[in-house]
C-alpha cells in the first residue's frame, strides 16, 4: 500500500470512526432546518388572541367607524372571534389640541401597558393629505400594517370619489382600479418562487461553506496536532511531506464525502418515500437540476481542495490554533461574502461584480454556485461559451488551476513550517521557503 | 549497511551548524556521535535522515547516495518525540510499520514480542494517553524498530530514559547488533556512550574532534590516567608535579598525568595527605579526552550534563 493511502486511511478514521461524526451528520441538517425553514415559518404564524386598537379620527367624517367596521371582516384562524377589535373611536375637534393630546398620551399609556396593540390617528382632511393619517405601535406587524393599509386607502379613495362628484358607483370604482398582483413566470413557464430560490442556494452554499471551513480546520489541527506531539519529525522520516499533506488533505475531504453522500441518500429516501408530504415541484426542479448537481459536486471538490490546502499550510507555519485564528478569520469572511450577497445575487445573478467575484478563485465555489442555482432552473442557454455555463466552466478551470499552483506553493511550505518551532515565520521567510 | 558521511556543510543564517564533517559508520557497529548540547548532533542527524539538506558535501549509504527506499530500512528516533495520544499501541504501532511499506501482517506477527519484550503487553489496547511518560518512550522505540530495519539511528537516546529502561534499551542495542544491524545514536552523556559503543565520533561546536573505534581512540592518550578513591580534600593534587589535569567526578577523582611519571611516587605524596580508599591506573575516560581535545571549559561541560541527568 502506498505510503500516501495509509495516511490518508489514518485521517478517514480518526474523523468517522468519532462519535462527534454521527452528530454533526444528525445535527447539522437539523440545525440548518432550524435556521432557514423556522424563520420563515414564524413569520407566518398568526395571532391567536384577538389584537385590540383604538382610533382617533379627527376628519369628522366618521372614518374612524367606517375603517373599524371594516376590519370585521379578519377573523382569527379556524375560529369566529375577530381579529382586531376596535375598542375606542374618539372623534375630537381637530381644533381642541389640549384634548387630542390628552387622548394620545392615555393611549400611549395604554400601548406602554400592552392594553392596546395599536391605535390609528386619522387627521382632518385624512382624504387630501396623506400624511395627516398614521398608527403608532411599539411592534412592527407587518400583517396588521399592509391590512390597515389596505382598508385605509379603500375608505379614503371612497371619500375621494365621493368629492370628485364624478358620478360612479363607489364599489365599481374600486374594481375598476384595482391593484395587480403580477404573477412571476420564468422562461420555461414556471414559477419557483423567491423564497425558494434563495433559501435553496442558501442550504448549497451552508453545507459547502461547513464542509470547506469544518473540514479544512480539522486539516489544520490535524497538522497542528502532530507539530506540538512532535510526531512530525517521525512521520517525515517514513514519507515525503508532500504525500503527508495530501494524504490529509485527500482522508479528510474523503470524510467531507462520505457525509454529504449519506446527507444525500437521506434526502433521496425522505423524497422517494415521501407518502403524503407535499414537496413544492419548484424544489424538485432545483435538487435534480444536472447542471446544479454536476456544479455542486465540481465546485464542491475544488474549492475543498482549495481551502483545506490553505489550512494545512497554515496549520504548519504556526505553532497553535491560537496562532492560526489571525488567518483563518479573512478566510472565513471570504467565505461569507457570497453568502451575505445572496440577496443582490438573487435579483441580479449576471450582474458584472457577481461576474467577476465569481471567477476569484476564492470566491468561485460558493458564489458560482449561488448564481448556478438562481439561473439554472430557467436556463435555455446552454452553450460552452457564453451565458452562465460557459463561466461556470471558466470558473472550474481558473478554480482547478489556482488548486494545483496552491499545492505546489503549500508542499514547499509544509516541509519547512512544519518542523519550525518557537517564533511564528515572517511572510518574508515564508516565501523565501517558497523560493528555496 | 556502511553510512559514510562527505564534507558535510551545514548553516543557518550566519551561524554554522556542521563544518566539513566527514565520518564512517561501519556495518554491523555501534557508532556514538558525541558532543555537548548545540554541537551539531541533530543537525548532522537529520541530514542522514534527509529531513535537511546539507549545502555541501554527500551523504552515501552503502556507497551510493541514499535513494527513496532507504527511509524503509532505516529506523529513526528523533530527540523531540511523541506520538497520536487518541491511538492506540496498537494502532500506532501497525501504522508506523505501515509507514516503513511493511505489510499489516508482518507487522502483527512482531507486534506482540516486542510489546512482551518492553513490558507493555497489557496495554496492547489502551490509548496511547493513558501510558506513563516512560511507557510512551518505550513505546515509541518499538515504532521505530518494528519493521525491522537495517539502519537504526536513534538522537539523544537516552534522554527521558530512566536507569532501568536505559539498560533495557541497551540490551536491545545489543541484541540488534548481533544480528548485524547498524546503530548511530548521538548523546551528550559520554558514560552511558563509553559503554555501548564501538566506534565514536566526538564533535564539538559543528566540528568534528576526533574519531575511530573505541581502542583506537583511547589508544592514542595512552594510559595515563589515574583514578583515586579518597576520604578528605583532595584539591592539592591538581598541583602535584607531573598532573596535568584534575576531574571531579561522584565518587573518584581521575588525574591526567605525564607520560612516564613513578606512579608509585606519586601515590605516596598523596598517602602523607589523605586516607586513599582505591587507586588504579586507567584508559582515559572519553570525557577526559573531549575536554582535552575540544578545549572546552569543564564547567560548562558539566553543567550540560547535569541538566540531562536528572
Amino acid at each position: 500500500m502506498s505510503k500516501f493511502w495509509i495516511i490518508f486511511k489514518r485521517e478517514y478514521a480518526q474523523v468517522v470512526k468519532k462519535k462527534s461524526f454521527l452528530v454533526g451528520l444528525i445535527l447539522t441538517p437539523a440545525l440548518m432546518a432550524a435556521f432557514t425553514v423556522v424563520p420563515s415559518m414564524l413569520a407566518r404564524v398568526q395571532s391567536s388572541t384577538t389584537e385590540h386598537l383604538a382610533v382617533i379620527d379627527m376628519s369628522g367624517e366618521e372614518i374612524g367607524q367606517k375603517f373599524a367596521a371594516s376590519l370585521d371582516e379578519y377573523k382569527l384562524p379556524d375560529t369566529d372571534k375577530p381579529y382586531y377589535a376596535v375598542d375606542q373611536i374618539f372623534e375630537p375637534s381637530s381644533t381642541d389640541s389640549a384634548r387630542i393630546q390628552q387622548l394620545r398620551d392615555s393611549l400611549n399609556n395604554q400601548i406602554n401597558e400592552k392594553n392596546l396593540k395599536y391605535y390609528v390617528v386619522i387627521g382632518p382632511q385624512a382624504s387630501l393629505i396623506d400624511s395627516n393619517t398614521f398608527m403608532v405601535t411599539n411592534g412592527s406587524n407587518f400583517r396588521a400594517i399592509s391590512r390597515f393599509e389596505h382598508k385605509l386607502s379603500d375608505i379614503l379613495s371612497a371619500r375621494r370619489l365621493e368629492f370628485s362628484q364624478i358620478n360612479l358607483e363607489v364599489d365599481s370604482v374600486l374594481t375598476l382600479t384595482r391593484q395587480l398582483d403580477l404573477t412571476i413566470k420564468d422562461a420555461k413557464g414556471d414559477t419557483i418562487p423567491f423564497e425558494i430560490k434563495y433559501f435553496g442556494a442558501l442550504i448549497f452554499v451552508m453545507i459547502m461553506f461547513g464542509m470547506m471551513l469544518g473540514y479544512g480546520q480539522m486539516v489544520m489541527r490535524s497538522v497542528i496536532e502532530e507539530k506540538n506531539s512532535r510526531i512530525m519529525e517521525v512521520l517525515i522520516s517514513s514519507v515525503s511531506p508532500f504525500q503527508l499533506m495530501l494524504g490529509k488533505v485527500c482522508g479528510l475531504g474523503a470524510a467531507t464525502f462520505t457525509q454529504v453522500s449519506i446527507w444525500y441518500l437521506i434526502g433521496m429516501l425522505i423524497f422517494f418515500f415521501r407518502g403524503a408530504l407535499q414537496i413544492d415541484p419548484a424544489i424538485e426542479r432545483i435538487v435534480f437540476d444536472p447542471f446544479i448537481i454536476g456544479s455542486f459536486v465540481a465546485f464542491m471538490v475544488a474549492g475543498y481542495l482549495l481551502y483545506s490546502t490553505l489550512f494545512a499550510l497554515i496549520g504548519s507555519v504556526v505553532n497553535n490554533e491560537k496562532e492560526a485564528q489571525s488567518f483563518v478569520m479573512p478566510i472565513t469572511l471570504s467565505l461569507i461574502l457570497p453568502v451575505m450577497m445572496g440577496v443582490y445575487l438573487v435579483q441580479e445573478p449576471n450582474a458584472t461584480v457577481a461576474k467577476v467575484l465569481s471567477l476569484i478563485p476564492i470566491f468561485t465555489p460558493t458564489m458560482m454556485m449561488m448564481r448556478v442555482i438562481f439561473v439554472a432552473p430557467t436556463m435555455t442557454d446552454y452553450s460552452l461559451f457564453s451565458g452562465l455555463l460557459g463561466e461556470a466552466v471558466l470558473g472550474f478551470i481558473i478554480l482547478s488551476l489556482s488548486v494545483v499552483a496552491l499545492i505546489w506553493v503549500a508542499a514547499k511550505i509544509f516541509r519547512i513550517g512544519i518542523l519550525m518551532y518557537g517564533k511564528r515565520p515572517t511572510l518574508p521567510e515564508i516565501i523565501k521557503w517558497v523560493k528555496y | 549497511m556502511e553510512l559514510y558521511l562527505k564534507n558535510i556543510q551545514k548553516s543557518y543564517g550566519d551561524k554554522i551548524a556542521v563544518h566539513d564533517l566527514s565520518l564512517k559508520v561501519p556495518s554491523g557497529v555501534i557508532y556514538g556521535i558525541i558532543g555537548p548540547n548545540g554541537a551539531g548532533k541533530t543537525t548532522t542527524i537529520r541530514m542522514i535522515m534527509d529531513i535537511t539538506k546539507p549545502d555541501s558535501g554527500e551523504i552515501l549509504v552503502g556507497g551510493t547516495p541514499a535513494t527513496k527506499g532507504f527511509k524503509n530500512i532505516v529506523g529513526y528516533l528523533p530527540e523531540e518525540r511523541g506520538l497520536y495520544k487518541k491511538m492506540t499501541l496498537h494502532e500506532v504501532i501497525l501504522f508506523m510499520g505501515e509507514l516503513k511499506g511493511k505489510s499489516a501482517a508482518e507487522i502483527e506477527s512482531r507486534m506482540d514480542g516486542w510489546l512482551e519484550r518492553m513490558q507493555l503487553a497489557e496495554y496492547k489496547l489502551k490509548k496511547v494517553e493513558e501510558l506513563s511518560k516512560g511507557m510512551q518512550q518505550k513505546l515509541q522505540f518499538i515504532t521505530t524498530i518494528i519493521h525491522d530495519p537495517e539502519i537504526v539511528i536513534l538522537d539523544e537516546i537516552f534522554s527521558g530514559l530512566d536507569p532501568l529502561n536505559i539498560e533495557l534499551i541497551k540490551g536491545i542495542l545489543l541484541d540488534l547488533k548481533r544480528q548485524g544491524k547498524t546503530i548511530l545514536f548521538s548523546t551528550h552523556v559520554m558514560e552511558q556512550a563509553e559503554k555501548l559503543c564501538d566506534y565514536v565520533c566526538m564533535i564539538s561546536k559543528g566540528e568534528k574532534v576526533i574519531d575511530g573505534s573505541m581502542s583506537e581512540v583511547k589508544s592514542k592518550f595512552g594510559s595515563n590516567s589515574l583514578q583515586i578513591d579518597i576520604e578528605g580534600d583532595g584539591n592539592f593534587m591538581a598541583s602535584l608535579p607531573g598532573v596535568q589535569a584534575m576531574t571531579e567526578f561522584n565518587n573518584y577523582i581521575e588525574l591526567r598525568i605525564d607520560e612516564g611519571l613513578d606512579t608509585n611516587q606519586l601515590l605516596k605524596t598523596i598517602i602523607e595527605r589523605v586516607t586513599v580508599r582505591g587507586f588504579s591506573v586507567v584508559e582515559p575516560s572519553l570525557y577526559d579526552i573531549f575536554i582535552e581535545l575540544a578545549n572546552i571549559d569543564p564547567a560548562q561541560m558539566n553543567q550540560n550534563q547535569g541538566a540531562h541527568h536528572v
